[in-house]
């Protein structure tokens, strides 16, 4: 028999596809809704890929848009333009019940509320999406349905209903079922919602030896404990995705500040070693780095002296634009190319100023940077 | 208009579908009630109404040929209002461009413009037929397939034809009234009568009583006296019948039918307020959380419960829309529909204003009824529970956090699955659900249960009651087992008419029989009723009765006979070995009764004495005027052949035959009459089973909704459109299955109390029940069907859910 859960090996041979390395792709996914109040867009044209492996959470306000942009990935709703690319399917060139044909075998959904059959024992639920999806011979299907419970530590509750067990015991089934059909991908909707924190980590725990063995989880969430342990954090706000390069340098700013950066930040990209800011320039950007390194160096002489390394996801130019002055070290590329963002310095501050959290993070920023900076120009 | 009467009035526009279903279940219930109701009126009514519209004959005697003078001598007898004289006989006849022969009962009448008893209705052309013409009676015009101004080819006694044309058409709603099995009649004038080589004669007298027309005794005396005194006057009297002037022959009969029917009409009424009851609660439930917003901003319990009262009634008043004028012409269509079938007039279309009252009173209390538990417990509803999101996934029962324990029920269906599955039996999940569902909402499933299983019951029971009906015709058959009955207008050597008959192939045995008219008497020596003595050979194989008591005739027997049961009515303690005083030939005797059969009451009190006897108080020893004749082919399209070769054979050797005919006619005739009886009941049973599968397509309506979540679950793991569809289709068989499981064991007290009340009704008495596997088959393949359609719309709309619907729902 085989394992309910595949290797990593027998996951990539399954991956036969034109993007192999990218679970899901979504391309210019526009949604819009209309009601008696006129037409409202919910997505504004979203790119986001997704690889195969990555443990992603999905971050956004009520009405943001991610209920929506999660059921465009799960096939549940029809975006009004743009393409859904997931596991190597374009989901909506097909009909709504080849796509539940579909979604059972390619993707295991966990929704907040669990969202169990309430006529079928614990065991029966993990066995309906074999059923569905035709998976394992009959015979064999309530083994592989055990193993699965076993998995999540419910094999003694298997032949109870789900209102004879426990919220988390119900959310730890519904995982099971996710499983059931062995799907690449899980895509779990505030799956911690109704959990105590004990129950809670568990899961989370479950879902990273998932991602271990392969399997790619997308997952919305609210708890900022829980996108800690994803390997990215999407945020979504406005019915666009915040730039990630955004969020990783200014985490503590409000959605829409990260927004407007994201519209309005001019995208900048250097060759190594290339100069970015020189010492005693004017300053009047932000710069976040999203792919390479900069070297921050010692403002005086020709000795170059290496002050901070920089990766992407950090920032420069903030001791400038908060303190006002000029630059009082030189940037520089690393031995690759940098990409960079770049944002002007009047809403960058008016932003601080609307975001007291984050100037206060800032602040100590600069002033670790600034004692840093003194203690090296001394030395 | 105040917001909370604006909510009520947009409940009722908004949702469409559902304010259709609520509609239409009261709608069939007020549309039933109306139809059987009114149709009961307006028989009742109409019936005996047209019946004395028309001076129905309170005293018909048929006897010897008379003149005009006997004639006068009865319109002068104490007694006696009106008196007319007819000459009825049977004739052969058939259209002209056609060669089948049908036949008929022609009369012949002095003056048809002033006949005084049994008028006709005139209904097209002539109905004063000159020398030469015909007038025919409506079923006669269908029957033969005649028009008025067609020609008819009529066989006289010496084989010859004549034809004549069809002047008019008239309506007798009187003549036969209670005969079933009566022929089509035709009517010429007593002028006409030397046309078919008849004597220009009397042999019917058709009488009304100058006091009493409607007390049966008295009318009874009055026909006593009469049949006295023509018979002391050297005029025998075969056959005397009595009636009451305003009771339709067959009132008691159609009355008891009209019982069944209404008592249909209740039991829909029932099925259709568990409808109602099943709506209005799924209704409810789902209105629990905008109660819950308006108690949440102030609403009072009696403000909410005006508010679904208020939408109960317009329900209400919405089905009234439509089932009143509906069920007003309904009830007029049914109506004519026996009118027609059984002969008589109606006095025109109208409203029936107690009808009315019922379908108002029903229409409306019948949902305020059905829906004050739930209105009750929707209105008294907290706003925590109200409001919280539970109440669907509760599914009614309290919400607490935290897992509960497994009712005793769900307990015993995972023992079940598992113990299965330990035996190796896996049912798919799928089916699982199916089977689960069925029993989650345990009230609506007994309600769903209770309108399906009725309707099955009573339709099996319908089909049951035809079978035994039939059966008990095919046992009436015993008393005609002759393939073909030749009766002469005068007697003949039975010899002779044997060896003659038997030189014709296919012919087997052939018997002669005679036949007596007599009088029961009461110990006064007043006559009590007429009695028909048949007198077949002792031994005849041709006559197997159904004995309820003593013996059959032995040869040796005199002055003993063996009487049907319908003399039970004049003699409720007779019994074998009785006395019973008869007048015969105008001698009083004392007769014995030997044993006691079951016979169709309708046909009158009939008896049989054995020939050897019979023949010597006829004086007609070796002689017959009626012969049996037994076939080698017994099917109908045989006797038919063999009854006109018959006919033919010995017409052309000079015998004066009266009529030859298929042994199988007349228990055809009476099957079709009886086949009428179990339509019009067929139709109610399919009016019960509408209901039930209303019931069971509301009730899938409801669980889908219900279920909305659930099934887009089972789409969110995978589950595809005809899963969907099957899942909740299947759940609908399963209904109509346990439904049907249990129609088998209702059908049977069923079976029972209907064969009993029809063949009460028909028979006069109660007969064998026997039972048809066909209802049981058909309905099962009706119920399956029934199921399939009453899901289908509910799975289509199951299937069509997006989950994004679904979640939108949640």
């Amino acid at each position: 028999m085989k394992p309910p859960l595949s290797s990593p090996e027998t996951e990539s041979k399954q991956a036969a596809s034109p993007h192999s390395d990218e679970m899901i792709r979504l391309h210019t996914v526009v949604k819009t809704y209309k009601n008696a109040a006129g037409e409202f867009k919910v997505l504004k044209g979203l790119d986001l890929t997704i690889r195969r492996g990555e443990f992603v959470a999905i971050v956004g306000k009520s009405g943001s848009g991610k209920s929506t942009l999660l059921n465009m990935i799960t096939g549940i709703d029809h975006p009004t333009g743009g393409q859904v690319v997931v596991n190597g399917t374009d989901i909506y060139s097909i009909t709504e019940s080849q796509r539940s044909l579909w979604r059972g075998k390619n993707l295991g959904i966990v929704f907040q509320f669990f969202q169990l059959l309430p006529m079928l024992t614990l065991l029966e639920n993990v066995m309906l999406p074999m059923d569905y999806v035709d998976l394992h011979d009959f015979e064999e299907r309530p083994a592989y349905a055990m193993e699965l419970l076993e998995m999540v530590g419910l094999k003694e509750q298997a032949d109870k209903l789900p209102l004879a067990v426990s919220t988390g015991q119900q959310q730890m089934t519904a995982i099971a079922r996710a499983l059931a059909t062995d799907a690449p991908l899980i895509v779990a909707d505030e799956p911690t919602g109704n959990l105590d924190s004990k129950t809670a980590n568990h899961m989370i725990d479950v879902f990273d030896e998932l991602v271990r063995r392969g399997k790619t989880i997308v997952m919305v969430t609210h708890d900022p404990s829980l996108t800690s342990r994803t390997s990215r954090t999407i945020i979504i706000a406005d019915g666009e995705l915040i730039d990630e390069t955004v969020v990783k340098a200014l985490p503590l700013l409000r959605h829409r500040h990260m927004l407007e950066i994201t519209r309005k930040a001019e995208r900048m990209t250097v060759q190594p070693g290339e100069t970015i800011l020189d010492c005693g320039q004017p300053v009047d950007d932000l710069y976040m780095i999203e792919r390479g390194s900069v070297n921050v160096m010692l403002a005086d002489g020709k000795r170059g002296k290496l002050l901070a390394h920089l990766k992407a996801g950090e920032l420069f130019g903030e001791i400038e634009l908060l303190r006002g002055g000029k630059a009082i070290a030189c940037v520089r590329a690393g031995t690759h190319p940098v990409d960079l963002l770049k944002f002007p310095r009047q809403d960058f501050l008016r932003i601080i100023e609307e975001s007291p959290i984050t100037a206060e993070a800032l602040g100590k920023i600069v002033q670790d940077r600034l004692e840093e900076h003194r203690i090296k120009s001394r030395a | 208009m105040k917001p909370r009467w604006r909510k009520v009035f947009l409940d009722l526009i908004e949702n469409k579908a559902r304010t259709l279903l609520v509609v239409l279940s009261i709608a069939v219930g007020v549309f039933s009630i109306g139809v059987i109701a009114g149709a009961y009126a307006i028989i009742s009514n109409d019936m005996s109404a047209s019946y004395a519209a028309n001076h129905p004959a309170n005293i018909e005697l048929r006897m010897a040929d008379f003149n005009d003078d006997v004639l006068t001598s009865v319109r002068n007898m104490p007694g006696i209002g009106n008196a007319e004289g007819r000459r009825v006989f049977s004739i052969r006849v058939h259209p002209l461009n056609s060669t089948t022969w049908t036949v008929i009962d022609l009369v012949a009448l002095n003056d048809f413009p002033t006949n005084k008893v049994d008028l006709l209705t005139p209904l097209a052309g002539n109905t004063n037929p000159a020398k030469r013409q015909v007038v025919l009676e409506k079923d006669a015009l269908k029957q033969l397939n005649v028009r008025v101004g067609d020609q008819l080819v009529f066989e006289l006694p010496d084989g010859t034809t004549q034809t004549m044309p069809v002047v008019g058409a008239v309506e007798d709603p009187t003549t036969g009234a209670g005969d079933f099995l009566a022929p089509p009649f035709g009517y010429i004038s007593m002028t006409t009568l030397e046309n078919f080589q008849e004597p220009d004669l009397y042999n019917r007298v058709y009488a009304t009583v100058a006091q009493g027309q409607d007390d049966a005794a008295a009318i009874s005396k009055v026909a006593g006296d009469v049949k006295d005194r023509l018979v002391r006057s050297g005029i025998p009297v075969d056959r005397t019948l009595t009636s009451k002037t305003h009771e339709h022959p067959l009132a008691s009969t159609v009355n008891a039918i009209l019982g069944i029917l209404m008592a249909l009409g209740v039991l829909i009424v029932f099925l259709s307020s568990s409808l109602i009851a099943n709506t209005l609660n799924a209704l409810l439930n789902q209105h629990l959380r905008y109660i819950g917003v308006m108690k949440l901003v102030g609403g009072r319990n009696r403000q909410i419960f005006i508010m679904y009262l208020t939408l109960i009634v317009s329900f209400g008043a919405l089905a009234l829309l439509i089932a009143v004028p509906l069920g007003g012409q309904g009830a007029y269509g049914l109506a004519a529909f026996i009118a027609n079938e059984l002969r008589f007039n109606l006095l025109g279309y109208r409203i029936v204003p107690i009808a009315l009252v019922i379908q108002i009173l029903i229409g409306v209390l019948v949902p305020l009824v059905a829906g004050l538990v739930p209105v009750m417990n929707g209105s008294k509803v907290t706003v925590l529970k109200a409001i919280s999101g539970d109440l669907a996934r509760a599914e009614g029962k309290s919400h607490h956090r935290g897992p509960k324990h497994e009712s005793r029920w769900e307990k015993f269906q995972t023992n079940v699955t598992l113990a299965l599955s330990k035996r190796g039996i896996h049912i798919p999940r799928p089916l699982l659900i199916s089977l689960r569902n069925t029993f989650r909402r345990r009230g609506r499933l007994l309600l769903t249960l209770f309108t399906l299983t009725m309707g099955g019951a009573i339709f099996i029971s319908v089909f049951n009651v035809r079978v035994t009906l039939h059966d008990y015709i095919g046992a009436i058959g015993n008393y005609f087992k002759a393939d073909v009955e030749l009766d002469f207008t005068q007697p003949y050597r039975t010899h002779e008419i044997q060896q003659l008959a038997l030189q014709i192939p296919g012919v087997q045995s052939v018997e002669g029989w005679q036949g007596l008219s007599a009088d029961m008497l009461r110990p006064d020596g007043s006559t009590i009723d007429s009695l028909n003595i048949i007198a077949p050979p002792a031994q005849s194989p041709l006559v197997q009765p159904i004995l309820v008591s003593g013996r059959w005739i032995q040869p040796g027997d005199e002055r003993k006979l063996a009487i049907s049961e319908s003399a039970l009515s004049d003699f409720p303690n007779l019994k074998a070995g009785d006395f019973m005083p008869l007048k015969i030939n105008g001698r009083k005797e004392q007769w014995q009764v030997v044993g006691i059969f079951q016979f169709v009451g309708q046909e009158g009190i009939l008896a049989y004495a054995p020939l050897e006897y019979i023949s010597q108080v006829n004086d007609l020893a070796n002689q017959a005027v009626l012969f049996r004749i037994e076939t080698t082919q017994h099917d109908r399209a045989s006797q038919d052949k063999m009854a006109e070769t018959l006919d033919h054979y010995f017409r052309a050797k000079g015998f004066d035959v009266l009529q030859s005919q298929a042994g199988l006619a007349s228990l055809d005739t009476a099957s079709q009459s009886l086949d009428t009886l179990v339509t019009f009941l067929l139709i109610m049973a399919l009016l019960t089973a509408t209901v039930g599968s209303m019931g069971l397509a509301g009730t899938m309506g409801m669980n889908v909704l219900e279920r909305t979540r659930e099934i887009g679950i089972m789409r969110a793991i995978g589950a595809v459109d005809s899963i969907i569809m099957q899942t909740v289709i299947a759940e609908g068989m399963v209904i109509g299955l346990i439904s049907f499981g249990l129609a088998i064991i209702l059908s049977f007290p069923f079976t029972y109390l209907l064969s009993y009340i029809v063949s009460l009704a028909v028979f006069q008495t109660p007969i064998q029940t026997v039972f048809t596997f066909t209802g049981y088959l058909i309905w099962l393949a009706l119920i399956l069907v029934l199921s399939v359609v009453a899901s289908i719309l509910p799975a289509r709309s199951a299937a069509r859910l997006t989950i994004r619907e679904v979640l939108a729902y949640e």
